[in-house]
This record gives C-alpha cells, sequence and structure tokens, in this order.
C-alpha cells in the first residue's frame, strides 16, 4: 500500500516536471560563441529579462572563477546582453546563470574556454634515416680501422726478418 | 703451423672488414637516398563519410588511463595534460613519445561531451604514440580505460586534416551532443624543417559505442 503511494508520487512528480519544463526553457541565456580560445570575448545575451526591471547580472562560475557581470547593451531582439572578455580564465567549461533586473530567473548557459591555436604534437624526422646514417657510419668507420691495421700487420710481416 | 694459423685469421679478418665496410655503405646509401614516408594522411573523402550508430552509456567523470586502438597497434599509457602560458595545448614531453595525453580541463573518455587525447605523431628520433593515426577509417575501435577500471568503447565517425592556422577548435573542444564522444588530435601534413612543425592537425572524431 505504501509503496504503491510512492510509486503513484513519483509518477506525478515526473508527470508535473514534464509539465513545467516547457516554462523553465523560455528563460533563455545564450553565449556566443559557445567555445571560445582563451582570450577571446564571448557575448553573454538573455532574452527572458524585461530591460524595463533594470540591468540583468550574468554570474559566470567555473574552474577559476565567480564573478558577475552585469549587462550593458539591449539587445536587438529585446533581451539584454554583455561582452565578457575571457584573458586570464583557467581552461574549461563555465557556467552563465542569469538573474534579472526583478529578481527573477533569467535563464543559464555553459560555455567552454579552449587552447589557442593547434596541436603542436610532432618533432619531424621521424624517417627513421639519421639511425640509417648513423649504423653506415659506424660500420663504414670500423672497417677501415680494421683495414689499417690489416695493411700495416701485412707489411709488417712482408719486412725481413732483421 | 703458427704461419698456417696466421694466415687463417687473417683471411676471416680481411672478410670481416671487407663485409662491415660493404654494409655500412650500403646503409649510409640507403639512408641519403631514401624519401623520408612521413606520417600516413587521412585518405580522401573519409572526411566527409560519418558512420551513425546508437550511442553508447554516459559515465561520470573518471580520469582516463590507458588507451587501446587495435587498427594501428596503439597501446598507450595516458598523462593528464592542458593549456601551457602562452594558452597553447600542452603536449607529453617530447622524451616520451610513447604516452598520449589526455586534455584535463575537458571532459574525461565517457562522459557526455567530447574527450581530447593528443599524441606525438613523431619526434626527432623516430614515430611516436600517433604516427599511424591517419590510416583510421570510420568504424573502426578505439578503447579507453579509465581509473574506475571501465572501459569505454569508441567507434571512428571520421578522419580529418586540418591547417594549423584554421584549427577546428569549436569541433575539438566543443560543448558535442549529450552523448559520450572522443577527439583523438596529432600532426600532419608537411614538416616545415624551418620552423621544426607540420602544417596540419590530424583530427579523429569518435562516439561512444560501449
Amino acid at each position: 500500500m505504501k509503496a504503491q503511494s510512492v510509486l503513484v508520487s513519483t509518477a506525478l512528480g515526473v508527470g508535473l516536471g514534464t509539465l513545467l519544463l516547457p516554462a523553465a526553457a523560455l528563460a533563455q541565456t545564450t553565449v556566443s560563441p559557445a567555445t571560445t580560445p582563451v582570450g577571446g570575448t564571448v557575448v553573454l545575451t538573455t532574452t527572458t529579462c524585461n530591460p524595463n526591471a533594470g540591468d540583468a547580472i550574468f554570474r559566470v562560475t567555473g574552474p577559476n572563477r565567480d564573478q558577475n557581470v552585469r549587462s550593458t547593451t539591449a539587445a536587438a531582439g529585446g533581451g539584454l546582453s554583455a561582452e565578457l572578455f575571457t584573458a586570464g580564465f583557467t581552461l574549461g567549461t563555465y557556467t552563465v546563470t542569469t538573474t534579472c533586473g526583478n529578481g527573477s530567473s533569467g535563464g543559464s548557459a555553459t560555455f567552454t574556454v579552449t587552447p589557442i591555436g593547434a596541436a603542436p604534437a610532432g618533432g619531424g624526422g621521424g624517417d627513421g634515416t639519421t639511425g640509417l646514417l648513423a649504423a653506415g657510419g659506424a660500420l663504414a668507420g670500423a672497417a677501415a680501422i680494421g683495414a689499417t691495421v690489416l695493411v700495416r700487420r701485412r707489411r709488417r710481416a712482408a719486412a725481413p726478418v732483421a | 703451423m703458427a704461419v698456417g694459423r696466421w694466415f687463417t685469421r687473417t683471411r676471416a679478418s680481411v672478410a670481416a672488414v671487407t663485409v662491415a665496410g660493404a654494409a655500412g655503405l650500403t646503409l649510409i646509401t640507403v639512408g641519403l637516398t631514401a624519401t623520408p614516408a612521413g606520417p600516413p594522411q587521412p585518405g580522401a573523402g573519409v572526411r566527409g563519410a560519418d558512420r551513425s550508430g546508437s550511442p553508447g552509456p554516459v559515465l561520470p567523470r573518471s580520469e582516463p588511463v590507458r588507451i587501446d586502438i587495435p587498427a594501428i597497434g596503439v597501446r598507450a599509457d595516458l598523462v593528464s595534460v592542458a593549456g601551457d602560458p602562452n594558452g597553447t595545448l600542452e603536449v607529453p614531453p617530447q622524451d616520451r613519445p610513447t604516452v598520449a595525453g589526455w586534455y584535463r580541463p575537458g571532459v574525461s573518455p565517457g562522459e557526455a561531451g567530447n574527450a581530447v587525447i593528443v599524441g606525438h605523431v613523431d619526434t626527432r628520433e623516430g614515430p611516436a604514440v600517433f604516427f599511424d593515426l591517419g590510416r583510421l577509417r570510420p568504424g573502426d575501435t578505439v578503447r579507453v580505460t579509465r581509473a574506475d577500471r571501465r572501459t569505454v568503447t569508441f567507434a571512428v565517425d571520421g578522419v580529418g586534416a586540418y591547417p594549423k592556422r584554421s584549427f577546428p577548435t569549436a569541433m575539438v573542444y566543443g560543448p558535442g551532443g549529450p552523448g559520450a564522444a572522443l577527439r583523438l588530435v596529432t600532426c600532419g601534413g608537411r614538416f616545415d624543417e624551418r620552423s621544426r612543425d607540420y602544417s596540419d592537425n590530424i583530427v579523429v572524431r569518435a562516439t561512444a559505442v560501449a
């Protein structure tokens, strides 16, 4: 009996959650671009907040920071936005949580700060000929020394015994 | 008797010297004339060839310790890498060319998002851990073993060569989809002796299947 009621309330909870989800999805924050090399600038925008209620606050949290950024611009689409300069940011993923001027939620989004440029993952000269040249040189050198020794020995052997 | 032994020994010495000399000269000739093979490059048309399959499970974070790519004989230990002070991607040390580096600021293999693993294509001494990465084809298997002893199996979706000046940052590190994905990165293209750098990066895209 008890188990059944738990089951029913769970089902109810899931059902309600599903119903409420579209409302939550309306509170929208976007970050553009969603991926930036460190030092790049991203634009934080919320389309949920009413500009007349005051500035929105974007709270940026991530690997090495927890900072608030105040909106500076009323976006063309009716929302509020701010620019965020990522110099000095630790590499990783950051979360932006927006609070509107009237205290309501303006949604949240994530963005990723990545290394700059390409991966320096090669040293070159991987064709193996350096090893061949070294081995060949060593062998040829040894042969030359051997030949010299032999020629000297032969001369000494050929010399008349006193 | 003594003269006979001396004669035999000399003949053996002459033979050894001749063989060593000939072998040495042959090696030098081969070394000088061989055209540098360079690392294999992705085949034409592979870049667009996408494989789509059912995604594998999504796991919690756990540091990866090992990568196996049977198709190209890679069995390598993993170390953690991040960014260097200039903001460029750190790579495993040159004196450890047989290990690959997991990009720690990103997700771990098996977590939702793109996990990134970078490895050298070669060093001055010769081929390194990801020398044959460009040989991978869609459908090939990549296995990553994690510290929690779970092994995530990825299937290759595509392999591409990208000029370093237009590195596909978002595709490699980007947030990615809801499933677990993997990006393998190494160098490719032409090697410029002056800048001691390759022109391209080879990027392998893979999706967790098990």
